[in-house]
């Protein structure tokens, strides 16, 4: 038997499918089994396609693969959705007493557990995935003391009589599976290790990383898929002295956030590509006034409204490029969920340092992805914080001009000027998106714009000179071809790797967190034969990058279904695009 | 802060290019000497505001300020005051500014109750592009861009501060000095968002709300022994059609400001040199 397990549970929105795969994947991870999920579903309340998946492993896992072995379908259409992934060895877990009929092929086994009723056994038919779960359990030979300490996490909080409710049914579903089948022959072997990990989203990563970079102020406006980030925020910020708004729109918690980082405090705010939209001119402001601000655009499908829980990277001409008039800035995609913890937290530091807003980019397939990582993946130790030259009351006299007017736009070398906030004494100053001299004054003066838009843009060439612009790098490298990625489509690259292997295919693996500025790939291209660039787009936006930089035509890898890559469909995509002509320089 | 601020401590030393005569001089004074009256210091005070005519107000007065976009003043406050509460706010703007392009911010403003002041510009018209109607002049205000009149009626910006459930409501003329700061003090003294709409007469676009008009009309009800504590009263004189009104109209005395009500009362300045002590509960919280 396979050496991972893929698990999933399907229904309709508002049947408890998500809160149920969660619980699932956190008795795995309590068990030490690493665990990577992913979700499907659809832009509704109720009603509608959603699903739940885990792939579990005591080996690391990055990614979705096109196989499922055991299904808990709550609805004839999860059994169809799923059919082309399952195999002789999947079983699927139903209610016989549903009034749908489950159509399930002979070669699937097919258990069938009164899920209600034994749930109403237990205390309530709400507790019927619990009931699966515990049917799971059996199947798999999962030791169901591990789904226990997860049901006395999530349910702990609601009293003993919950938690003891629940786990009984999962109790009786176990039982129930026991009792009525023989599935020795389905081979299931569920390891546990000791490892303790834990388990989370890029969303709540980012989150994560804004408490520990220092954040103390986040304003908001709730939209799929980056609302969990002020999610994770609320209730938590609160703890080390910050606080949350829920602003009336996109317009306002940007210039909220932009009001609390004039104030001195590390602020933030999160949305998608429609509230970018509607920050965009505010962001020029930013860029202007010379105040840090972190913007972090989750992405998700679009133009327009687009598909709003489905997964894409199509907003990177937006970031690169957003804004009437020229605006210096930074644009950060980190490419997994431990690196959203880190880049948010480096994306402060270069806010702060640079005194320009930064974007950062995260995408529906990361911010929905719950993955398991060692808890020193994220070692609060090793947060550092720079905050650039933010003056006090004896720093601000060097910076004074004649009349004793602080110079908060002085123009210097490396273009960064230094910060007073409000009540630093003597510091007192304008900031304005108009063009302004060095006292923020409003000018038209020609020499003073031109020097004030080089000062600018010089923060950006003091930061690509200073600041490591790496990238990360896996496969040989060694190997004649080069796959380049940006996002998170690093983990499903990685384990395409394998299945290379297999197929005696090596390439080297370049995944780029850094979109502008970004690492120079000219001389990694140069030496590789064909060069492939991967991403979740149609018209190919990082791809066209890469030519710019380096003068020469690549070849892509384009999806833009709405559905993530996986690892397997990467690795025959990979080979197809080797053996295609190398396009014409 | 110290206590021998005068109010040309709040001026800068750029001369305003606004028109000779403009009310926003008078409207201008008026709150850099409320500040001054009020215990406030350059340093200690943040000023924002929006594009337009009364936008410009950052750069002719002295303080920690932002001249921000046009109609989002309101929400750069809120963040200044949440990070600061320590720090005196005060946000200026226009009519066009604060009650059309920005009514939406303004609406959600007033609900919050955030401690700062919101002086507002009203001239009934739009003055630095020209002459176009704006959302409070008359409905049968001829301009530029309304030949024939608007044919909408005006926005009643004390209605819809009482709509959104103001805890201070208050109107002023430009042209009277002494009631203009002293009411501009009170909203900066309230506990809460001290909202002021200003008479700052436009002189030249507007040659229906002149400094004539308002000086005829005014009624001060103070002399009308209005009582601002009674909410009955407030919104009769805000419903009022035919007649103007200067003076505190409405003060909730129990008003109690976002950031009391919401504990946030600390600095959010200061951030350590590495993560927060407890960080690490974060993420065992994920285990």
């Amino acid at each position: 038997m396979a050496a991972d397990l893929n698990w999933a549970i399907g229904g309709e929105a508002g049947d408890g499918i998500d809160s149920t795969g969660k619980i699932f994947a956190q008795a795995l991870a309590r068990a030490g089994r690493h665990v990577f999920t992913s979700k499907d579903f659809a832009s509704r309340i109720r009603g509608g396609y959603t699903a739940y998946k885990i792939r579990t492993s005591v080996d690391d896992v990055q990614s979705v693969v096109d196989r499922l072995d055991i299904l808990v379908a709550l609805t004839q259409r999860t059994i169809d959705e799923n059919l082309d992934e399952m195999h002789e060895g999947s079983a699927v877990i139903y209610d016989g007493e549903r009034s749908w009929e489950a159509e399930i092929p002979e070669e699937i086994t097919a258990v069938d557990v009164p899920l209600k009723s034994l749930a109403e056994e237990a205390g309530g038919a709400i507790m019927r995935n619990v009931v699966a779960l515990g049917a799971a359990c059996e199947i798999t030979g999962f030791d169901v003391a591990y789904l226990d300490e997860a049901l006395e996490k999530r349910f702990g909080g609601k009293g003993s009589k919950i938690v003891e409710n629940n786990k009984e049914a999962a109790r009786l579903g176990q039982e129930y599976v026991a009792e009525e089948y023989d599935l020795s022959h389905l081979g299931y072997e569920m390891e546990t290790t000791d490892a303790d990990y834990v388990l989370l989203n890029g969303d709540e990563a980012i989150g994560m990383g804004a408490i520990a970079a220092g954040c103390k102020f986040y304003a908001g406006y709730p939209i799929t898929p980056a609302t969990a980030v002020m999610e994770y925020l609320t209730g938590r910020i609160e703890q080390f002295g910050g606080h949350v708004v829920q602003a009336e729109d996109e317009l306002s918690a940007i210039n909220m956030a932009l009001g609390a980082a004039r104030a001195g405090a590390r602020s933030m705010t999160a949305t998608s590509g429609p509230g970018i939209d509607l920050m965009t001119e505010t962001f020029g402001l930013i860029a202007t006034s010379e105040t840090p601000l972190v913007i972090v655009d989750v992405m998700r499908s679009g133009p327009s409204t687009g598909m709003p829980t489905k997964q894409e990277q199509g907003d990177l001409n937006m970031l690169l490029y957003g804004g009437h008039g020229e605006i210096p800035r930074f644009v950060l995609a980190p490419t997994t969920i431990d690196e959203c913890f880190w880049k948010t937290i480096e994306a402060f530091n270069l806010a702060e340092t640079y005194q320009t807003p930064v974007y950062l980019v995260g995408d529906l397939a990361m911010a929905v992805t719950e993955q398991t990582f060692p808890p020193e993946a994220f070692d609060m130790d090793a947060v550092e914080i720079d905050r650039g030259k933010l003056v006090d009351d004896e720093e601000v006299d060097e910076w004074v001009d004649e009349k004793g007017r602080f110079r908060a736009h002085a123009n210097t070398d490396d273009g960064i000027s230094p910060r007073a906030i409000p009540g630093t004494v003597d510091g007192a100053h304008m900031s304005t998106g108009l063009e302004h001299d060095e006292l923020g004054r409003r000018t038209e003066d020609t020499d003073v714009r031109v020097e004030q838009v080089d000062k600018r843009n010089r923060k950006v060439e003091t930061a690509i000179e200073r600041e490591d612009w790496e990238y990360r790098e896996f496969g040989d490298p060694d190997a004649d071809d080069l796959v380049i990625s940006w996002g998170s489509n690093e983990g499903a690259l990685v384990e395409a790797l394998d299945r290379l292997e297999d197929d005696g295919v090596s390439v080297r693996v370049l995944s780029v967190p850094y979109i502008f500025p970004r690492p120079d790939l000219t001389e990694e291209i140069e030496a590789a034969n064909d060069v492939i660039v991967v991403e979740c787009n149609a018209t190919g936006q990082f791809a066209n990058l890469i030519e710019h930089d380096a003068l020469t035509r690549v070849k892509r890898i384009n999806k833009y279904t709405g559905v993530r890559f996986k690892a397997d469909e990467l690795a025959a995509q990979i080979q197809e695009r080797l053996a295609e002509e190398v396009p014409a320089q | 802060m110290s206590s021998d601020v005068r109010f040309t401590d709040f001026k800068s030393d750029k001369q305003p290019t606004w028109c000779p005569g403009c009310g926003d001089f008078g409207t201008m004074n008026g709150m850099m000497k409320a500040l001054a009256n009020t215990g406030n210091d350059p340093d200690n005070t943040f000023v924002v505001a929006g594009i337009g005519c009364s936008g410009k107000i950052g750069t002719y007065m002295h303080s920690y300020a932002l001249h921000g976009v046009h109609g989002r003043a309101l929400p750069v406050g809120t963040g200044v005051k949440m990070a600061r509460p320590d720090i005196e706010v005060m946000v200026a703007g226009g009519d066009g500014d604060g009650y059309s392009i920005g009514a939406g911010h303004f609406v959600h403003a007033v609900r919050r109750n955030v401690d700062m002041s919101y002086v507002v510009m009203d001239n009934r018209i739009y003055g630095l592009t020209k002459g176009q109607a704006s959302p409070t002049s008359r409905s049968d205000f001829e301009t530029s861009t309304t030949p024939d009149g608007s044919q909408q009626p005006p926005v009643n910006p004390l209605a819809l501060a009482l709509a959104s459930g103001a805890t201070f409501i208050a109107q002023s003329f430009a042209s009277d000095a002494l009631r203009h700061t002293e009411i501009v003090e009170a909203a900066i003294e309230h506990d809460g968002f001290g909202f002021v709409n200003v008479f700052s007469p436009c002189v030249t676009f507007n040659d229906v709300d002149t400094y004539d008009y308002f000086r005829d009309t005014l009624i001060d009800l103070d002399e009308e022994g209005h009582d601002p504590t009674d909410a009955d009263a407030a919104k009769e004189v805000i419903l009022d059609a035919d007649k103007e009104y200067q003076g505190i109209i409405y003060q909730d005395e129990n008003s109690v400001p976002y950031h009391e009500l919401h504990g946030v009362t600390g600095d959010m300045s200061e951030v350590p040199e590495g993560a927060p002590e407890g960080a690490m509960d974060l993420v065992r919280e994920f285990y």
